[in-house]
């Protein structure tokens, strides 16, 4: 997948609509593999706290899984708006969208494509086995028909097969990709002049001063006539008749050009196996906070980043547009040592917020009895006792 | 120049001073951390009017010696009310009232009616670490509800709480200037209270 910069919020937002309307309440007992909630209780006492947002699936295009996720200087991407509605939709996954406008960059209120997913989710991804991830620069030069490169990382698992030629564009092909391109600028800036035209004679005719647009036209040809009569002896046609400003617009129009916003030609998603990266390391900050994520992810929780409350993740039962979050939660070591300042603080900012301070993390001794590979997470939920 | 017997003392000791010293310490642990626990018991007894307030030393469950010595008591009226129960009790009290109100009673008033529950106490110190395998270890050694204290003259036959499904203790954490805070620790993944 190209990181071609697309900007089309428009197209982008009308992608995510469907998900984020209101579903009504319609028991669909046919859900999609939606996680559910592990509880060996019975009612009344289910006390897990979960109601996970069941939203019926819109009709939305099918991502196929396993999608690519892009790996750009060790940060994870995805571009596909598909693929983003599908995460929130399916898998519990937000990310955050970083993407902006290259005219307006300073604007960061409404953000688009790219979405970047923080290591844990896009390992619980992996893991999960419905994405993989993709290198994306040895990706990009693959397709794009350059030299195999593969650096030799300490990973064993990079797949070296970066040897095609991919796609790549002869000289012919790209000159005439260039002219193409020139010819949608012209018909661009055509369109443009034209409409500024008319706008023009439409602002003259209301004020009742069309007529003296055309003294000034037949005005002027005379004008340039005189001034080009030496010259029609040189020149064989006497200048076409068109008025002078438009000869000048005409001018001015081989000044436009676009900026192709995408790759051409436009690449292929890519499939397994090209450059598949290994799962996504756990650096050692990370490892720590893992298993709580993956045990609140297979729950059904949603997770966003929870610098704002001081903590590692806000946890929230359904999707964040429409659910207040449940938790403030700190992934720790079992042997991790903390202080119970941090408790305090973390317990009584919670409860002033309506929410509990969670910790937890992965006991080693238990013995499993996570399904799937969910591991033998613990979590402790903290509130202030009111006393 | 020897203190005549008559003369009272020119310090007094505190209250709790005289509390930890008349109090024949278990010898399963640490002086330090019974003697904790009696200061919390103190603080809660004191200050929070909590009743029925005993040291455990060793497991309901298991007979074992506990991590340190806990508390358990019953406060002067309930400390949680899981979310989920809230709202049975709501619906519970407005029942009642509408009842009420066609019975001709003047009173409009929501009464919701939910009795104290036995809550164990874990007593801390501000300055320790703790990690969560020894908050683990704490909870493996509580039972869901703490045992009826012996001495307990209130009625012990009230059926148990349906909606009490997880452990919970409640951390006490002792600063050094004596204040003390608490904090309830569910076993679990337990959505917060509507506050």
């Amino acid at each position: 997948m190209a990181p071609s910069v697309e900007t089309n919020k428009a197209t982008f937002n009308a992608a995510l609509l469907p998900s984020f309307t209101p579903a009504p309440e319609s028991p669909a007992p046919t859900e999609p593999a939606e996680p559910v909630p592990s509880t060996n209780r019975s009612s009344p006492a289910d006390h897990s706290g979960i109601e996970v947002a069941k939203t019926t699936p819109a009709t939305s295009p099918s991502v196929p899984e396993p999608f690519p996720i892009s790996c750009i200087s060790n940060r994870y991407f995805v571009f596909d708006p598909n693929t983003i509605s599908h995460l929130r939709r399916n898998h519990n996954i937000c990310g955050v969208l970083i993407g902006t406008i290259p005219n307006l960059s300073s604007q960061n209120v409404f953000l688009g494509v790219p979405l970047q997913l923080l290591p844990e989710e896009a390992r619980v991804l992996v893991e999960r086995g419905v994405a993989f991830v993709v290198d994306e620069v040895e990706g990009h030069k693959w397709f794009l028909g350059g030299q195999a490169v593969s650096t030799v990382d300490d990973g064993k698992d990079v797949v070296k097969s970066i040897k095609g030629n991919g796609t790549r564009m002869s000289r012919e092909e790209r000159l005439k990709w260039l002219e193409e391109c020139d010819r949608q600028g012209r018909a661009r800036a055509h369109a443009v002049l034209h409409e500024k035209r008319k706008n023009t004679e439409k602002v003259l005719k209301e004020k009742g001063l069309s007529h003296k647009l055309e003294d000034m036209t037949s005005a002027a040809t005379p004008d340039l006539a005189e001034d080009t009569g030496g010259d029609s002896l040189l020149f064989d046609a006497p200048p076409a008749p068109t008025r002078p400003e438009a000869a000048k617009d005409e001018r001015m129009l081989a000044l436009h050009h676009t900026t192709p916003t995408t790759s051409y030609p436009p690449l292929p998603v890519p499939t397994l196996p090209v450059s598949v990266l290994p799962l996504p390391k756990l650096t050692s900050s990370i490892a720590n906070r893992y298993p709580l994520f993956r045990h609140l992810h297979s729950q059904g929780y949603f997770q966003m980043p929870g610098l704002r409350f001081g903590c590692h993740y806000t946890v929230y039962p359904g999707d964040p547009l429409r659910f207040h979050s449940h938790f403030l939660a700190t992934g720790l070591g079992w042997d991790e040592e903390f202080d119970l300042l941090d408790i305090v603080g973390g317990g009584r900012l919670g409860t002033g917020v309506k929410k509990a301070y969670l910790i937890g993390g992965e006991d080693p001794d238990a013995e499993v009895q996570g399904v799937g590979g969910v591991g033998n997470a613990r979590a402790f939920s903290i509130e202030w006792a009111g006393l | 120049m020897a203190r005549p017997e008559t003369l009272k003392q020119a310090v007094q000791p505190s209250p709790l001073h005289a509390l930890i010293a008349q109090t024949q310490l278990s010898p399963s642990h640490l002086p330090n951390l019974h003697a904790l626990a009696l200061q919390v018991q103190h603080n809660l007894q004191f200050q929070h009017s909590w009743t029925a307030l005993r040291v455990h030393t060793h497991s309901p469950l298991t007979n074992e010696p506990l991590p340190r010595p806990l508390l358990a008591g019953l406060p002067p009226k309930r400390l949680y009310v899981h979310p989920d129960e809230q709202i049975a009790l709501l619906k519970t009290a407005e029942r009642t009232r509408k009842a009420r109100k066609r019975a001709g009673d003047s009173s409009d008033a929501l009464e919701i009616k939910a009795a104290p529950e036995r809550e164990w106490i874990l007593p801390t110190r501000l300055s320790e670490k703790w990690t969560l395998r020894r908050l683990s270890d704490v909870f493996a050694g509580t039972s869901l509800v703490p045992p009826e204290a012996e001495e307990s003259e209130t009625v012990t036959d009230r059926p148990a709480n349906p909606w009490r499904s997880t452990k919970r203790v409640v951390l006490a954490t002792v600063s050094p200037d004596s204040t003390v805070v608490y904090y309830i620790v569910q076993d679990g993944v337990v959505k917060p209270r509507q506050n």
